[in-house]
């Protein structure tokens, strides 16, 4: 018995040094990270990391996570989801597709180049084919005809169910954490990237049946 | 002969620069740009010629023949391959472009802000010749055919390509980025139309072995640094800082894990 607790002490032991010593890797490499970056204290919030990039950060993909950080990555992110004044609606779908369109948003390197930090943009089209017939990426999944899958019709459009089907959409966008936890795709609600209301706009863009993601 | 070839590219990049101040290339442009560069490759016609000739004048002129790249004051054959390695005056493991800018401050008597000026000249820009850039050509072109051999039994370097493996897979910025977003997966990924390589596919060796690489969009070679810079603005971090340990820690781990990769530079890209 005593042997038994003697093992259970060295193995806890070890586990804990194990742990630490990579969280001190882990430290320092954010260290080196901040360091070999512009120090303008404008932009240190920006590499902040919080707790769901954190553990993001621990593995190489997300078939290498455990179920447990999984789920706590959905949990933190669907918590972190704020929806506009007026709920779920349709929006102006060709606001969102000047949104979707646009390469520079978010972009603030200081070289040469002439991307302002007001520019907003998804930069929907270096991962998604969209509208049929506009080149795009393969990373992410194909939207071609996303509404029209989803069987939203100029009938249906108002109903509970179209409702509940904009709100998941609408929960991607906002926050694609909360339902692919880890996923590629920046959380664009979450990080103030876009408001409510720009996302809405990318919604019905998305998924309105005059669109030309639909036609 | 030599004469010969630089006249001839330099008639291919007068072209090219015509083609780019009346309007950007398309992609497809692009892509047959680079076929044509390779078609010239394949026949000993190489863009990297005319930088690494000047490089060669700039080399002298920094007093960089006495700088040690790991195999001794001016040795270059062979230099590229085994970096990132541990440099005891320094202190410090470093990279190429790194220990560059090192030998510049301490032979040429630049100060870290010159050095950065530099280094940054051609950044952004297009049909930029830069002294910094033809050093890098220099150096590099002369180890091409080297298999990449960094020494990870080193503890020094073994800690940074540690440390470069947790920065490839960092989330971090508004944007929730990392390296691997882009170059991880088993599967074949585009952003728009450009194929990435892939950690997982065991690309990285095809990706790192041939920087500096000559780019038809800009008419101008990129740097390794210049890469990493490039990145991380499309990653929506702030502006990378050449020479700093964030790019040894990064080359540490790329470099380190294409060990075996013949250098062959300059790669030919959009």
């Amino acid at each position: 018995m005593k042997r038994a607790g003697f093992i259970l002490t060295v193995l806890l032991v070890g586990m804990g040094l194990g742990q630490a010593q990579t969280d001190k890797l882990e430290q320092e490499a954010m260290k080196i990270l901040k360091e070999g970056l512009d120090k303008n204290p404008q932009f240190a919030w920006k590499l902040q990391q919080d707790e769901s990039q954190r553990i993001c950060s621990r593995y190489p993909s997300r078939e290498k996570m455990p179920a447990k950080e999984i789920q706590k990555v959905m949990e933190l992110n669907a918590k972190a989801i704020q929806y506009p004044q007026w709920g779920i609606y349709w929006g102006d779908w060709k606001e969102g597709q000047k949104i979707v369109d646009s390469p520079r948003g978010g972009r603030y390197a200081t070289y040469g180049f002439s991307d302002k930090p007001t520019d907003k943009g998804g930069n929907c089209y270096a991962c998604h084919l969209i509208e049929k017939g506009k080149p795009g990426g393969t990373m992410g999944p194909s939207l071609t005809g996303y509404g029209k899958r989803y069987g939203i019709t100029k009938e249906n459009m108002n109903t509970p169910e179209t409702i509940e089907k904009q709100k998941t959409v609408y929960n991607i966008v906002y926050n694609s954490w909360s339902v692919f936890p880890c996923s590629a795709m920046p959380r664009f609600g979450y990080h103030g990237v876009l408001s409510p209301e720009d996302v809405m706009n990318v919604v019905t863009f998305l998924l309105h049946p005059d669109s030309p993601v639909n036609k | 002969m030599r004469g010969k070839v630089l006249t001839g590219l330099v008639g291919l990049m007068l072209a090219g620069s015509m083609m780019a101040s009346s309007q950007d290339l398309s992609p497809e442009e692009e892509i047959k740009q680079v076929q044509e560069f390779n078609k010239l490759m394949a026949e000993g016609i190489n863009p990297g010629e005319i930088w690494a000739e000047m490089g060669k004048e700039a080399f002298k002129k920094y007093n960089l023949d006495k700088c040690d790249f790991g195999l001794g004051p001016g040795k270059i054959e062979g230099a590229l391959a085994q970096l990132p390695r541990y440099f005891p005056d320094a202190g410090k493991v470093m990279d190429l472009e790194t220990r560059i800018g090192w030998c510049l401050q301490k032979y040429a008597n630049m100060k870290p802000e010159e050095v950065k000026k530099f280094v940054m000249q051609c950044w952004g820009k297009s049909q930029c010749m830069g002294e910094y850039d033809a050093i890098v050509m220099y150096i590099s072109m002369a180890s091409n055919g080297q298999p990449i051999k960094v020494n990870l039994k080193d503890p020094h370097v073994k800690r940074m390509y540690e440390i470069g493996k947790r920065i490839f897979y960092a989330r971090v910025g508004p944007w929730d980025f990392n390296c691997a977003t882009c170059h991880a997966g088993t599967k074949v990924s585009t952003i728009r139309a450009t194929v990435l390589w892939s950690m997982d596919r065991g690309e990285v060796g095809k990706a790192v072995s041939i920087f500096p690489k000559y780019l038809v969009r800009w008419y101008q070679p990129m740097t390794m640094h210049y890469r990493y810079a490039e990145c991380m603005r499309q990653m929506r971090w702030p502006t990378f800082e050449p020479h700093s340990d964030l790019g040894v820690a990064l080359s540490t781990f790329l470099y380190g894990s294409a060990n075996g990769t013949p250098i062959k530079v300059p790669g030919i890209g959009r």
